[in-house]
């Protein structure tokens, strides 16, 4: 029982180090990983976790890009942006609806909007005069 | 010539029919809303003192709009309070108050809309989103104006003067605290930013990005988030300014990233986490400034190349520079180094043996920031001073040849 119990705290102890899910960012405080300017509006962040669990934090899904294309050694293991329309709320890349340009103002000129939803994209494509884009695209426009 | 008699007369005539309209309770005319209606080009409006929430002002025709005592215009935390989308529009001595907060199109104090000679003077702005906010201008004055805001950690805010797009401005003394960035430049070119204090605002005090050929002179940037950062752009000249008090992990005097060809003259660097942070920074030329009781007085990251050290006073800083590869790109001459215990047979008053302005110590915390614990003991300084006899971990030609024996009267 004891043996059990001591096994399962191990593994327990294994599977918190290096956690997956994306970290929640302070604002104003957390300096972005590229291009070194404290993070200041969340609705463009972005974060990248390695294999490893190590976090690394973004203004910008254009720093998240660069940084990834940058760095050849560590393997990643997931890409998240933050929903346009919330505070602190990331959603997996490749599970985002994202759009670009229009009047979408982001701090390093990625100009990258996401969504969680399609409905959500669709409506502030007009509102935004964007164009919708994947994440495939963008990453190779970098 | 008869043309230009013409031209000339009713030059005279259009002055002489330029009118003035007064708005305040004891007149007619008791909106600000009305008096832009009535006005035509040319003429001045002036506004007595008294409490105006009249909603967005907007104004459309190439006016002076004067405020006798401050009479306060007050958004009341729903609108931007004042637009211009005028030619040559004077806004002079108002107290302008809580603007719109944190909506998607950012409402601000003063926003201008692609206009040219626009003078914003003498005005006093409280508790805004955005203070001033010059969109697509030319030859722009803001001069004057006092921009507090009461911005938070953990909170969205904007810029006190926000410039973009645009070229030919002038930013002269105003006094700016509590906004996120004091000063925003983005994609403004030949402007110049001049006897400012820009403090305790939430990020930086001066932040530049893709803005080439401008200058900035004579400022204070005291107690920000994070001190100045000037990214992304060439040819900018820094003069006679002060960065103090920029604590924080991520807190710098100036950030420079991504520059080039650009003039650092003259400027005061004290009590930061460190004075200056250089990444991908190249040609650039740091003359006669004073670094004095940083953490670091200069970190220069291996990305940087070809830039100049000449002539600083480094004093009392605990690291006087810092790097983090082995690669030296740049020169260091005739600086002051406090630290230095060369001696000076010849008596030119340059030290005889080069210095090393990299410590052993330096470099280790760079690698593993956690080694500051080991700071001063006992086997860290026999290190540092084994290293300085023979380089083995620093690179044994980032030095100074002739380091200064007496520090600059700077």
């Amino acid at each position: 029982m004891k043996k059990i119990f001591l096994t399962l705290l191990a593994i327990g102890f294994l599977m918190s180090c290096g956690s997956k899910e994306p970290k929640p960012i302070k604002l104003n405080a957390d300096p972005c990983d590229f291009c070194k300017m404290t993070i200041s509006n969340s609705k463009f962040a972005a974060q990248l976790i390695t294999q490893k669990g190590r976090h690394y934090k973004f203004d910008d899904i254009a720093c998240m890009i660069q940084f990834a294309k940058s760095n050849t050694v560590v393997p990643y293991e997931a890409f998240f942006v933050n929903d346009y329309l919330k505070d602190n709320s990331f959603i997996p890349v490749e599970k985002s609806f994202l759009l670009r340009g229009g009047t979408i103002n982001s701090p390093m000129r990625g100009n990258c909007a996401a969504f969680a939803t399609m409905g959500k994209q669709q409506e502030y494509q007009n509102q935004l005069h964007a164009e919708a884009i994947t994440w495939k695209e963008v990453y190779n426009s970098y | 010539m008869k043309n230009l008699l013409l031209t000339i007369c009713a030059l005279f005539f259009s002055i002489a029919n330029a009118k003035t309209i007064a708005v305040g309770t004891q007149f007619p005319c008791k909106k600000i809303k009305q008096a832009l209606l009535l006005a035509v080009d040319g003429d001045t409006i002036l506004v007595y003192k008294g409490t105006y929430k009249e909603g967005n002002i907007l104004i459309s025709k190439k006016v002076v709009f004067l405020g006798k005592d401050f009479p306060t215009l007050d958004g009341q935390q729903k609108h931007e309070v004042v637009s211009i989308s005028a030619d040559s529009v004077i806004v002079k001595g108002f107290r302008i108050i809580n603007s719109g907060h944190a909506s998607l199109d950012d409402p601000c104090g003063i926003k201008v809309y692609d206009c040219t000679f626009v003078k914003i003077e003498n005005n006093i702005l409280n508790n805004n989103f955005f203070g001033i906010y010059l969109q697509n201008c030319r030859n722009c004055l803001v001069k004057n104006n006092k921009i507090t805001a009461y911005g938070k950690q953990e909170q969205l805010i904007g810029n006190g003067i926000h410039c973009w797009k645009s070229d030919n401005l002038q930013i002269i003394a105003n006094k700016i605290s509590g906004h996120r960035d004091g000063i925003y430049f983005e994609f403004v070119t030949q402007s110049v930013i001049w006897r400012n204090v820009s403090n305790k605002n939430i990020r930086y005090g001066l932040h530049f990005m893709f803005s080439n050929d401008d200058a900035y002179i004579t400022n204070v940037f005291k107690n920000n988030g994070a001190g100045v950062a000037v990214m992304f752009t060439k040819n900018v000249k820094m003069y006679n300014n002060y960065f103090e008090e920029n604590w924080g992990d991520s807190a710098y005097g100036l950030l420079l990233k991504e520059i080039a060809d650009s003039y650092i003259f003259n400027n005061k660097f004290a009590r930061n986490t460190s004075g200056i942070y250089m990444e991908g920074t190249s040609r650039i030329k740091v003359e006669k400034n004073v670094f004095e009781s940083n953490g670091w007085g200069m970190k220069i990251q291996a990305s940087c190349m070809d830039n100049e050290i000449v002539n600083n006073n480094y004093m009392k800083n605990t690291f006087d520079i810092s790097t983090n590869g082995s690669l030296v790109l740049n020169t260091f001459n005739a600086n002051y180094w406090d630290k230095y215990e060369g001696y000076d047979l010849d008596k030119n008053d340059l030290g005889d043996v080069p210095y090393h302005p990299l410590s052993l110590f330096a470099i280790l915390t760079e690698n593993t920031p956690s080694a500051m614990l080991l700071y001063r003991s006992f086997m860290i300084t026999l290190l540092d001073k084994s290293e300085k006899v023979l380089p083995s971990i620093t690179p044994d030609n980032f030095i100074d040849k002739t380091p200064l024996m007496k520090s600059l009267p700077l």
